[in-house]
């Protein structure tokens, strides 16, 4: 019995031995790709290089979640560097976690090679840069060619507004046994769009607010959204779930004519075999546009990596150097577009260059819900205001309803904010900042 | 006489077509789900998107299967997958049965209670337990190995252990009496006695082992953070991870890859069916 419990001991011990090693070696920089195996496959066939050239080791730690970052930073384990996104980056920055940029950055004319919003987006209320923007999308409406010209629609252009997206939608929308449930639809919005037609119509966000607020403007574009689904001509958000269809779905499909999604994206471009095209999202009126452009997130380096300078060249070197992520929007000498149209010569015709460089033009920023409230509150708003959100767009509330719970979602985030305050152990420039914010609110 | 036989004889039959009606259909409806997995594993991507969706797809995408597999290393996915899956099954059917052993046949003082308590750790929750057991293995230097996923289940699992206590108690205790005349000490009976007479229960404990830690996503996702220490699970999340937060998950070659994955727990059932339903039966768990 002895020989057999011992024998297989040493089975379970070589098994395990096969584990590899833990990954503390010395001046190596452990960076945390997301887990793709396409995005990982392309990295470890360039790190070779990249090590060479510039002295630095990168080792890969791909993984998506938040729940092994924070056991990893609890841990003191935190890769050196790792993506974080503006509800997470400026907690971590306060409790100590991430390395102040300016402190490896200063000087560097890396950062002239960056559009300034990249570098904007990654500052704190403390004035610290905590993460570095590694890339950027906007927003469009991705149309079915062939359903435009069988309904005699003609395509969007770039001045469109939300009437004429409206009116196409219609003409699209065909329920031929009049069942009020369209075999095809004209439109669909997801509900994660709606701020970037709330950016559109001028809503005043400000930026990092501590507390929510529905301005007229946003009522505005939530009544027509819900109008959307009682004209029947936008699916209703209950049924697209009912039916478990995703939004690339139901365009590739043709379930519905017109999509509203990330440009470019790089799925539902390889996914699409219709005959497709993309427009800005429309304008309100005769009011000038404002796009959105994605800026909510960024590479952050651990303040307990070993090298940063290291950690620095290698943060530069996966924002522009590797080719994966080449042409990289966030980059001014980048030939974004035309890297893209390269890749992917659909784009070439489809809209897209127009729709890239509108939002150059006009570039509203990112406003969405969880860069337009402050870090120090977004989660407790979003987690308060979304099931308020999911009963509006199921219409068992109306917008006034929604806007009447607003005082009581406010006076229970700002409650637990004062005590997060004295609780936490943040840093003290970023406890005086958050005190100084609520000191100067009406009592 | 026969016309009652007759009307007896119809109402079986009645009872047998409804019983296995209402089988067959429930079965259908269990098994849609893996038909689906099955046909978008053939199809296209443009033909999993299609609408309506077509069952049996114009052409059969074979091929899928060997592209799912190229997309990663799934060798190299495989075998970690079955070395830690191998160590896990050993160490939890040894210490779970050691553990059983004590609690169903050894007299001590607060036993109940020291029971009790092990069943009583079935109660926390795994995100309580996360950190603490991730600082815990990382200041042993065991992160990224295979240690964190493997060493615990030679410490007994309070499920296992109840679950095999159960069927211990069941066995009569004049085996062991006549075994401690014919000599035998406490390990000796629990090594051949009680383990041989228990296979049922222990197929069935194998078989949880099994199934838990070849299906693991969390721990794996925890504790290796190599791309070479992945284990298949790990494997399937890369197939799903999109580019820059855009894209469209490749579902005909997910589908083929997760169906190349759940084969050895579908043998693996098919071939310890027996065992494991007596397993349940005997060891507490019938309802």
């Amino acid at each position: 019995m002895t020989n057999r419990a011992a024998a297989l001991l040493a089975f379970c011990l070589i098994g395990a031995g096969c584990g590899g090693k833990t990954n503390d070696g010395a001046g190596e920089i452990v960076y945390n790709s997301s887990a793709n195996a396409v995005e990982i496959q392309a990295l470890q066939s360039e790190l070779p290089e990249f090590a060479r050239e510039s002295g630095v080791s990168v080792k890969l730690n791909p993984f998506s979640g938040q729940e092994k970052l924070y056991a990893m930073i609890a841990a003191g384990q935190a890769p050196d560097i790792f993506y974080t996104n503006a509800a997470v980056r400026d907690r971590l920055a306060a409790e100590g976690h991430l390395l102040d940029l300016r402190d490896v950055s200063s000087g560097d004319p890396f950062l002239d090679r960056l559009w300034p919003q990249v570098v904007e987006d990654g500052r704190s209320v403390d004035g610290g840069l905590y993460s570095m923007g590694n890339w950027s999308f906007t927003a469009g409406v991705y149309y079915n060619k062939d359903l435009f010209d069988v309904a005699g629609v003609s395509y969007p252009d770039t001045t469109w507004t939300w009437n004429d997206m409206v009116g196409a939608a219609e003409a699209l929308t065909k329920d031929a046994d009049r069942d009020g449930k369209p075999e095809q639809y004209g439109l669909f919005i997801p509900s994660h769009f709606i701020e970037v037609f709330e950016q559109m119509n001028r809503t005043p966000i400000r930026k990092n607010a501590l507390y929510v607020s529905i301005p007229d403007e946003s009522a505005e574009v939530y009544r027509k959204y819900l109008d959307l689904m009682d004209k029947g001509i936008m699916p209703d958000l209950l049924t697209v779930q009912a039916m478990g269809m995703q939004a690339v779905q139901m365009l590739a499909g043709g379930k519905v004519a017109m999509l509203v999604e990330a440009v470019p994206n790089q799925g539902l471009i390889e996914a699409l075999q219709i005959r497709w095209g993309v427009a800005p999202i429309p304008r309100f009126g005769q009011k000038p546009p404002s796009y959105f452009r994605s800026g909510s997130g960024g590479l952050s380096i651990s303040a307990r990596t070993a090298d940063p300078e290291s950690a620095w060249k290698a943060l530069k070197w996966i924002i522009a150097g590797a080719s994966i992520y080449q042409p990289n929007p966030v980059l001014r000498d980048a030939d974004f577009v035309g890297g893209w149209e390269e890749r992917y010569p659909q784009l070439k015709d489809s809209g897209f260059r127009d729709v890239w460089n509108l939002s150059l033009e006009h570039n509203g920023g990112d406003l969405r819900s969880f860069v337009r409230y402050s870090s120090w509150t977004s989660a407790r708003i979003l987690s308060l205001l979304q099931p308020e959100f999911d009963q509006l767009w199921a219409g068992r509330i109306t917008v006034d309803q929604l806007r009447s719970q607003i005082p009581s979602i406010n006076e229970q985030v700002e409650r637990e904010l004062r005590n997060d305050v004295t609780r936490r152990h943040w840093k003290p420039e970023f406890r005086d900042a958050v005190e100084a914010q609520l000191a100067r609110l009406p009592q | 006489m026969n016309q009652r036989a007759g009307l007896s004889r119809l109402k079986a039959i009645g009872r047998f077509v409804g019983w296995y009606g209402v089988l067959i259909a429930l079965g259908i409806v269990f098994a849609i789900p893996f038909l689906w997995m099955f046909s978008v594993s053939l199809h296209d991507l443009a033909g999993v998107f299609a609408d309506p969706f077509r069952w049996v797809p114009e052409e059969l995408r074979w091929s899928n299967y060997v592209d799912a597999v190229s997309l990663l290393p799934f060798g190299r996915y495989l075998t970690n997958t079955v070395v830690i899956t191998v160590c896990v099954l050993i160490g939890t059917v040894l210490s779970s049965s050691l553990v059983a052993y004590g609690f169903s046949r050894l007299r001590f003082r607060g036993r109940d209670k020291l029971f009790a308590l092990c069943i009583a750790t079935m109660m926390l929750p795994g995100q309580v337990t996360m950190i603490p057991l991730y600082i815990g293995f990382s200041k042993l230097g065991w992160v990224d190995t295979f240690l964190p996923l493997i060493v615990p289940a030679f410490f007994g699992s309070p499920f296992y252990i109840f679950l095999l206590r159960q069927f211990f108690l069941t066995i009569p205790r004049e085996y062991d009496e006549a075994a401690r005349l014919d000599g035998a000490g406490k390990l000796r009976i629990y090594w051949s006695i009680i383990l041989p007479l228990s296979r049922p229960a222990l197929a069935t404990v194998a078989l949880f082992a099994f199934l838990g830690t070849w299906n693991d996503f969390f721990n794996p996702l925890i504790y290796l953070n190599s791309p070479e220490n992945a284990t298949l699970t790990l494997g399937l999340n890369m197939m799903k991870s999109q580019v820059m937060g855009t894209g469209v998950t490749q579902w005909h070659l997910l589908m083929a890859a997760s169906l190349l994955v759940m084969i050895p727990n579908i043998v693996l059932f098919f071939v310890a069916q027996k065992h494991f339903m007596k397993g349940i039966q005997v060891g507490g768990l019938k309802g």
